[in-house]
């Protein structure tokens, strides 16, 4: 009697150089430094696992209250708190690299010179598979403007970076900006292998019967699914614009949000506000992703990328 | 070991005008939590509100519980604010709610609970986390002190007592219960009843304000004070560093009060 298989779906996914098992990332700031997931899911079941954001030297990051709920999304201005680099090494990544996972590790600077130093740095240490660059953040010697809302600063930026480490490197580009293509391209043409989309939404919200600001750093960024839109059509831009991978991060709750990242262009997807009310969410999204290419009758999660149709 | 799980509701009713008291069958957290735990709950599957809710425990009965009948359970005293504790009130009998828990560090007991002096001050809600603490305590000379707006926002009297040293006092802002005014007013005028020289154990929780104000009331360098403390979370499990307060700790002034609390020692808080 011949029994009939079902076909395991496969979903493994090049980033460039970085082969992945599967296209769920977990987004930098919202899954800790992993161990906090430890008792809640297999990590080791997950594409990649991506920390919190290091920065060369400790971060106090900002005064309280940090986040702040509105209609299907949370504002947060946590301020980039991190221990720093010689810290993090010390007593974060040992967990980090135990994991059977690939491991990417998020990081920014406040200068151009921190970015280099970082990425030169985090080069030599086993057990990283890549590196994502946050852009969004300020560059202190140019008066604050953000990195990544400038094409060229971070064509600039990216091409020094580049040049400091052989790890495979994404570039985390933010939405606030007028066109997201522009610095997506500035990243490319920097040298990038890869990019992810997006990070928060600049955003704030007032009490009005205080009339105080609802946050300790008056604006943050906001996340979950309010965003999810603006970021499908952000990837759906991007994807069209530079020929490197897409990895599209925006309000992902389920596998049928990630398929629709996926369908407009997004090669992985991270999940990021899902982990914090639900800490199995990325491998539900995984599972979901699964059910969805079992059901659709395909075989390859790859031959999704892109295939949306108009 | 944090898990989650969900609890299944056997009962929720309402206590007084806005409080409610959500009765759960929850055995896996429930075996594990000590008082000054919180679980992170969550209200709603349909994203309104999007996140998580933290609720002290206020009654856990792991399974050696001598009352047969509550083993496994947990129990919630909330009060209805906002949205999600508006949906939290309409939670019917035998609904399953997801749990996040046990969380925090929870209250650190006095190394002799039996013969200890201790004095417990809560302000509204806050003596949901505090009420646990009569078990272990109420054998020695424990005085509680409960404030509240009006009377109506007076909880847990009827926890207390039972012990020989038990002491119970009663302050409204209003006057409608008790002593006029905040309860921090309250113990302040009892104070001289409380030697400063003898070793108490004070377990203070309740809104910022009067915290603080208990914080600059009392002097007593023999006292340890321990303050549960409230804050916005993203997680309630260490993962966003959304719920910080501020502590004299100097590497990292911002702790998070999920992790490193929700107990801290009242002397480390700093307060702008
Ligand atoms: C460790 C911990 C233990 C807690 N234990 C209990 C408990 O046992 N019983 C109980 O009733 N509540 C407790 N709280 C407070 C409870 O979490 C909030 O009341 C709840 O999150 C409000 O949710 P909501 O959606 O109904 O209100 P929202 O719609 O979120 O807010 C409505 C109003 O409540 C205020 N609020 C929201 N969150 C908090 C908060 N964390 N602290 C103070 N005010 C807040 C808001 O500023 C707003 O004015 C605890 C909080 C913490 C951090
Ligand atoms: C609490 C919090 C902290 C974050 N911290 C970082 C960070 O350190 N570095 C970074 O690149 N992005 C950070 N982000 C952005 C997320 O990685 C992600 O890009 C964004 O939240 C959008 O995805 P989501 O809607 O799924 O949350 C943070 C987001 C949140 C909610
Ligand atoms: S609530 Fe997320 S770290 Fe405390």
């Amino acid at each position: 009697m011949r029994i009939k298989t079902v076909q395991k779906p496969d979903l493994s996914v090049d980033i460039g150089r970085l082969k992945l098992k599967n296209p769920v990332m977990v987004a930098s700031g919202t899954f800790g430094y992993g161990r906090e997931f430890e008792d809640f899911m297999a990590l080791n079941r997950l594409g990649a696992v991506i920390p919190k954001g290091i920065s060369l030297n400790p971060m106090p990051g900002n005064p309280p209250p940090r986040i702040f709920e509105t209609n299907g999304g949370m504002i947060n201005s946590i301020g980039l708190q991190n221990p720093g680099l010689r810290v993090f090494i010390k007593e974060k990544l040992p967990y980090l690299k135990e994991l059977k996972t690939d491991l990417i590790i998020n990081f920014f600077g406040n200068t151009q010179k921190e970015y280099v130093r970082l990425a030169g740095a985090l080069d030599g240490v086993a057990g990283i598979s890549a590196l994502e660059m946050n852009v969004s953040c300020p560059n202190v010697k140019c008066g604050g403007i953000v990195f990544g809302s400038d094409p060229r600063m971070t064509c600039r930026l990216v091409s020094a970076v580049r040049k400091s480490t052989g790890l495979p490197l994404i570039v985390k580009l933010s939405p606030n900006v007028t066109d997201i293509t522009a610095t997506a391209r500035g990243a490319e043409d920097g040298g990038a292998d890869a990019v992810s989309l997006v990070n928060t939404f600049r955003a704030m919200a007032i009490n009005i019967y205080s009339r105080k600001p609802e946050l300790g750093n008056v604006i943050g960024g906001l996340s979950g699914p309010a965003i999810k839109p603006i970021a499908v059509r952000m990837v759906w831009e991007v994807y069209r614009a530079i020929k490197i991978p897409v990895i599209g991060i925006g309000g992902i709750m389920n596998g049928e949000d990630a398929i629709e990242f996926i369908l407009a262009g997004a090669s992985a997807v991270q999940i990021g506000t899902a982990n914090l009310i639900n800490p199995g969410a990325a491998l539900e999204v995984a599972e979901g992703i699964k059910k969805y290419l079992l059901q659709a009758k395909v075989n390859r999660i790859r031959d999704l990328i892109g295939g949306f149709e108009i | 070991m944090a898990i989650q799980t969900d609890g299944i509701v056997l009962n929720n009713r309402r206590i007084k005008p806005l409080y409610f008291l959500l009765e759960m069958d929850c055995p896996a957290i429930a075996d594990e939590t000590k008082p000054g735990q919180f679980v992170m709950l969550r209200t709603s599957n349909d994203g309104r509100p999007l996140l998580r809710r933290p609720f002290s425990v206020y009654r856990s009965y792991p399974a050696h519980h001598p009352e047969k009948r509550k083993r496994g359970h947990l129990l919630i005293l909330y009060k209805m604010v906002g949205q999600g504790t508006r949906k939290m009130a309409a939670f019917k009998k035998g609904e399953k709610v997801n749990l996040i828990g046990p969380l925090g560090n929870g209250f650190t007991l006095p190394p002799l609970p039996s013969s200890a002096r201790t004095i417990l001050i809560g302000g509204g809600v806050g003596m949901a986390s505090l009420s646990p603490l009569n078990e272990p305590l109420r054998s020695g000379q424990l005085s509680v002190f409960i404030g509240g707006k009006t009377k109506d926002d007076i909880l847990c009297e009827n926890d207390f007592g039972g012990g020989k040293g038990s002491n119970i006092f009663i302050a409204t802002e209003d006057g409608s219960r008790g002593k006029k005014g905040t309860v921090v007013t309250l113990f302040l005028s009892e104070m001289k009843r409380f030697d400063k020289n003898e070793p108490y154990h004070v377990y203070v929780c309740g809104p910022d304000e009067m915290v603080k104000a208990l914080s600059k009331g009392i002097k007593s360098g023999k006292w340890t004070i321990q303050a549960s403390m409230e804050a916005r979370m993203g997680c309630g499990f260490g993962a966003c560093w959304g719920c910080v307060l501020k502590t004299t700790d100097p590497q990292t002034p911002y702790q998070r009060v999920c992790q490193a609390g929700p107990v801290f020692n009242l002397r480390e808080i700093v307060w702008e």
